[in-house]
């Protein structure tokens, strides 16, 4: 039911990596993509692998929590696989049926492009585990503030401050969402039977409501912000002061290694 | 009469990620006879939204029974629609679950979940106005264009209109102005009278409480503390006042008058019966 969505599926805990400033992690986790993009082969992926188990070891979230993860792309990852499978032209022949001929590079390039997503997910797991999603957008913002430069400095704080009230009113939404739903089915609504074209009938009942609320919270909630005096921005200050630490300095510079590792094992095979 | 609605050993819990698993609702039995006015009364959290929302069926319970009109609503789980049309449920706030573009066609989704249509359905949603108190020229009005206190009637006449033996309104009253709060109380006794409905409101507002109920549930941390009349309950007021609850205004008024004078009576509860009988002792003369 509603209640499983899961979003800013953080991770209450105390390691290093949750100690992180949030702008160092989503610059390193850039740097890592970049790094698994650049590598040619599954051989040179061992690098990037052994760095995300490291990572994840280190963040103290459990495992489990990491393959519910990829089981949600699963059918990506599949689709992936059996187009990349049938791909290779060069290497031995091994299965040849009609028009198709699956070949040992074909397998490599297909394990080879699957693990590169997994360890893609996991990567970016680890950022949304470990941060908040407050602080993640607080990174964001205070990493897209070079953009004043442009003149777009209120751009970003309003992209920033949108992306927060979102994440704030998910749960207070779905909550309503199932109040209203409640209501309906008080009122003899059949939400769960019948067929598609009734059951997207049925949900109009449920999505009008809800429309129409959000509208209202949203008013509300401008004129409390005016009523404290919110101007989108300007000449605002934190509360919560991020600020690098020398954990930030060590992550830094283990990830620049590994990504040397990359560039090294790419020359070299 | 007979028992309409019969509760026995009920219990519920919402699973969360709490590790205390406490029950919402815990081992609750009582029963409501044909006609009765109950209210319930309760904390903030004290279970009083969950146990109702198992009389019609929209929570199943872990366990216990639910018996409505001598059946018990989950012998048969696909017909759990037809418990809804015979137990309406107004939900807190109802207004905000108006959708539709005209009063009527609001009013009227009820009543065309049960398959009634055409002559039936404009007679139904106009037999319903009447007795409510909303006008004919309002009903092609969009119910969005109406005031607060015209939209909680037009949400309530919305559940009436399937006309459920059984009518049971959370907090009908909470968020309105005096006038609008006698409209709906109002509404909900004329509808009572018209069709021989058992009413169970759940309310804090404990004047209107004992103006209005036969009976009280006071709920207490997921346990029914206690059911009686109106008299039982608001005569054990310090036991009341231990779980967060308190006896009607007036009751306190003649509880503080008692302190300057023990002669006054303290087992009263409605501004009415009040007035008469400060009325009848200043008549005697004794404190005039």
């Amino acid at each position: 039911m509603l209640k499983d969505i899961t979003f800013g599926q953080f991770f209450e805990s105390s390691s290093p990596i949750h100690r992180m400033d949030p702008r160092s992690k989503i610059l390193l986790l850039i740097l890592n993509i970049i790094f698994l993009f650049l590598t040619k082969n599954v051989f040179s992926l061992i690098i990037p692998a052994v760095l995300t188990i490291v990572i994840i070891i280190i963040s103290g979230v459990p495992v489990k929590m990491f393959i519910k993860n990829i089981k949600t792309i699963l059918p990506i990852i599949i689709f992936t696989t059996l187009i990349n499978l049938f791909y290779g032209s060069a290497g031995t022949v091994l299965i040849a049926f009609w028009h198709f001929t699956i070949t040992t590079s074909g397998v490599m390039r297909a394990v080879y492009m699957a693990s590169r997503i997994i360890l893609l997910i996991l990567q970016s797991s680890v950022l949304t585990y470990t941060t908040t999603p407050n602080d993640i957008t607080d990174g964001i913002e205070s990493l897209l503030s070079f953009l004043k430069v442009f003149g777009l400095g209120t751009a970003v704080h309003m992209l920033a401050m949108m992306m927060t009230i979102a994440l704030r009113f998910i749960p207070t939404l779905v909550e309503e969402t199932e109040k209203i739903m409640s209501a309906q089915k008080a009122r003899g609504a059949d939400l769960e039977n019948g067929k598609l074209f009734d059951r997207i009938r049925a949900l109009i009942p449920v999505l009008i409501p809800l429309l129409i609320s959000s509208v209202r919270r949203a008013y509300e909630l401008a004129e409390a912000m005016e009523c404290r005096c919110y101007n989108g921005g300007v000449g605002r200050v934190r509360m919560k002061q991020m600020k690098y630490s020398l954990l930030d300095l060590w992550a830094a510079v283990v990830c620049v290694a590994f990504s040397g590792g990359v560039i090294a094992l790419n020359i070299l095979l | 009469m007979s028992n309409i609605i019969e509760v026995k050993n009920l219990c519920y819990s919402y699973d969360g990620d709490a590790q205390i698993v406490k029950d919402a609702v815990h081992n609750v039995s009582f029963t409501v006879k044909s006609g009765e006015i109950i209210g319930i009364i309760g904390h903030t959290g004290s279970g009083k939204s969950t146990l109702i929302q198992h009389l019609n069926g929209l929570l199943k319970p872990a366990s216990g029974e639910i018996i409505i009109d001598g059946k018990n609503i989950w012998d048969e789980p696909k017909k759990i629609k037809d418990i809804r049309f015979k137990v309406g449920l107004v939900f807190q706030y109802p207004e905000y679950q108006l959708f539709e573009e005209t009063v009527f066609a609001d009013i009227a989704f009820g009543p065309k979940n049960m398959g009634i249509s055409g002559v039936d359905l404009t007679k139904r949603v106009e037999d319903i106005c009447d007795i409510v108190g909303i006008k004919k020229e309002y009903l092609y009005v969009s119910p969005f264009d109406l005031s607060g206190g015209e939209k909680r009637r037009v949400a309530i006449a919305g559940v009436m209109a399937m006309q459920p033996k059984v009518l049971i309104l959370d907090e009908p009253i909470a968020g309105l102005d005096p006038e609008g709060r006698k409209e709906i109380l109002k509404m909900i006794s004329k509808y009572r009278e018209q069709f021989d409905a058992t009413v169970i409101i759940v309310s804090h507002n404990m004047e209107d409480m004992a103006v209005l109920a036969d009976r009280l549930i006071v709920m207490n941390e997921g346990n029914l503390h206690m059911y009686d009349t109106v008299y039982n309950v608001f005569t054990k007021s310090e036991e009341l006042e231990g779980i967060g609850l308190s006896v009607p205004l007036v009751t306190k008024v003649l509880t503080s008058l008692k302190k300057k004078n023990s002669g006054i009576r303290t087992d009263i509860f409605t501004t009415d019966d009040a007035v008469e009988y400060l009325c009848s002792i200043a008549a005697g003369g004794r404190y005039a």
